[in-house]
């Protein structure tokens, strides 16, 4: 009986202990509000539909206007002349770098020059 | 219409940020290496082994079928911002150090110790404003969070604002929301770009912001804390990141506190600027502008100088970079000596206004030789475009057609009002030109309403 108590006594002191080192590791909680600002998804779209190849196909090369773009398109123009003798290129400045007022205007002008575009460079 | 886009490697993770913000996450892109690309663009015969590398992969992107999820990619879903969060630690120490690493390592924080945002002191925050928690003031570029006045008051807890300082917080936050400004611009471009906070009014010496020296440093807690709110509130709200989607390629001068400052209209020879506007003297205000670096003006303590320098120098410095006259704006803060002289010389602000406009108009056969520093477009191309997209005001068309032709001269902003002159600083001092040449408008001003625990504001 008496090494029941004790035994019983050891397991409640065991118990205790673990209660408050388990109280002591969670002293103090603080509950905080979330700063960032709630997005409203946009509608997702997929891309548009490939396949082929180059051959006969018409490319407009856009240039965003950032320096450099320029020359960047101008030699990659050079390269589908080279390998891609049936493909057109045709070379489409934007209008005026940084300026997004006039986009929407834009595009349009872009998809009935050709069948396929390639946009550089960004950053 | 079949495409692919390129951009280089410090931007890739940039670029596909705003096709998914923009609701196209297929978009498909090729990075063009960034330690080689910006050092070869300026010639054909450098940027050959660059193309050339990359030829066969953009031929592939532009033929290769879509696979299932490019053509019909899963809906982007609305995250969820409206959470709070349990943080539990041995002590408060240790919660709190626990609530600034987590905000820090979810890109929430701005790298300095922040308050913890219970809801308890964002409630005494939300106490200062007869404005709704629920109220929305805009969409914050780039990501178009919705930014609630709740959500700009846990920011403002975490930037350690006092809460009556929270309406200036609220009317500045509207000025940079507003549909003419383009926030866009400030917080992602590469450019240094830094809102520059300008507070007139009553309030601004009930709540001690500083006007004078030491006005752009550290030490007054107006200043300090209403700019870092704001920064916060960009930074969260509109959901930037260094590197990610702010570009800033050598980060933004004042990129904790922003430029914010007072007027000092008791040394000033004017009427307040937002007396000047056409506000009520007893009105309170906030003009949020933006620059990149400030040019200083004039010899402070060690040096002579004269009002009239100060000017010459301000048509020196503002002349150039001559980029977009629809949108470029100026912020003139002159020091109180150099007002006073100003004052003396017969200067108003309208007159002084009318003198920078006249004095840095830029001859035509100057404009002919000059770029817009983007590209093909001209100077005079870019003007030109400028008035037929109608970003010149109808009212300021003729002024710019007359100017575009032999012997004109073109101004360098839309009208005398793009100079907004200010007087704050030391006596002692030095003037601040801040500049902003960017593509499109970024200067309002925004009355402060609603205040509750000050006289002014209300």
């Amino acid at each position: 009986m008496k090494r029941h108590s004790n035994w019983l006594f050891g397991a409640a002191f065991v118990g205790a202990s673990l209660l408050l080192a388990g109280t002591a590791a969670a002293q103090v909680s603080l509950e905080v509000m979330n700063p960032r600002g709630e997005i409203p998804p946009p509608k997702t779209l997929g891309i548009s539909p490939r396949g082929g190849n180059l051959n006969g196909k018409k490319i407009v090369l856009v240039d965003n206007g950032k320096f450099g773009a320029d020359n960047f398109l101008y030699v990659i123009a050079q390269i589908i002349k080279q390998k891609y003798p049936g493909a057109t290129v045709v070379m489409e400045p934007k209008p005026s770098a940084q300026t997004i007022t006039d986009l929407p205007k834009w595009y349009p002008t872009v998809k009935q020059q050709g069948d396929l575009f390639v946009f550089g460079v960004g950053d | 219409m079949p495409g692919v886009y390129f951009t280089t490697t410090e931007f890739l993770d940039d670029a596909k940020s705003a096709a998914r913000d923009r609701g196209m996450p297929s978009i498909r892109m090729i990075a063009l290496p960034a330690d080689k690309y910006y050092r070869a663009r300026a010639t054909h015969e450098e940027l050959q082994p660059i193309a050339s590398n990359v030829f066969d992969q953009m031929v592939d992107d532009l033929v290769r079928p879509l696979t299932a999820e490019e053509a019909k990619p899963s809906q982007i879903q609305k995250q969820k911002e409206n959470t709070n969060l349990t943080i539990t630690g041995t002590d408060y120490q240790d919660a709190y150090q626990k609530v600034n690493d987590l905000f820090l390592e979810s890109h929430w924080a701005d790298g300095l110790p922040i308050v913890p945002p219970t809801p308890a002191l964002v409630k005494k925050m939300l106490a200062a404003t007869t404005h709704s928690p629920d109220q929305v003031l805009g969409l914050a570029a780039p990501k178009d969070g919705t930014a609630t006045v709740e959500k700009i008051a846990v920011n403002a807890v975490m930037a350690g604002a006092k809460p009556e300082y929270f309406p200036v917080i609220l009317a500045a936050m509207d000025g940079l929301l507003d549909k003419h400004f383009d926030l866009t611009h400030v917080q992602a471009s590469t450019g240094s770009f830094t809102p520059v906070v300008i507070v007139n009014g009553p309030i601004a010496k009930e709540l001690d912001f500083n006007s004078g020296i030491g006005m752009l440093g550290h030490g007054w807690r107006a200043n300090s804390t209403v700019g870092r709110a704001l920064r916060l509130s960009l930074l969260n709200i509109g959901q930037t990141w260094p590197a990610v989607n702010d570009m800033a390629l050598t980060g933004r001068f004042e990129a904790y506190t922003f430029f914010t400052f007072a007027e000092d209209e008791a040394k000033s020879p004017w009427e307040p600027y937002s007396v000047s506007l056409g506000y009520k003297p007893e009105d309170s205000t906030v003009t949020v502008a933006t620059s990149g670096t400030p040019a200083v003006l004039g010899g402070g303590a060690v040096a002579p100088w004269t009002a009239q320098g100060i000017l010459d120098t301000v048509v020196a410095r503002s002349g150039s970079p001559f980029f977009w006259v629809h949108s470029q704006t100026f912020v003139l803060v002159l020091h109180p000596d150099c007002a006073y002289e100003l004052g003396k010389m017969g200067f108003t602000r309208k007159s002084l206004q009318e003198w920078l406009y006249e004095h840095t108009k830029v001859p035509y056969e100057k404009a002919a030789l000059a770029t817009t520093g983007f590209g093909h477009d001209s100077a005079l191309k870019g003007i030109q475009a400028s008035i037929d997209d109608g970003r010149i005001r109808a009212d300021r068309v003729q002024i710019f057609k007359d100017a575009l032709k032999p012997g004109g001269k073109i101004p360098i902003v839309q009208s005398p009002d793009d100079f907004h002159i200010f007087v704050a600083g030391g006596s002692p001092g030095y003037s601040l030109l801040f500049s902003y040449p960017g593509p499109n408008w970024a200067n309002e001003t925004k009355k402060i309403s609603g205040a509750t625990m000050t006289q002014a504001g209300r």
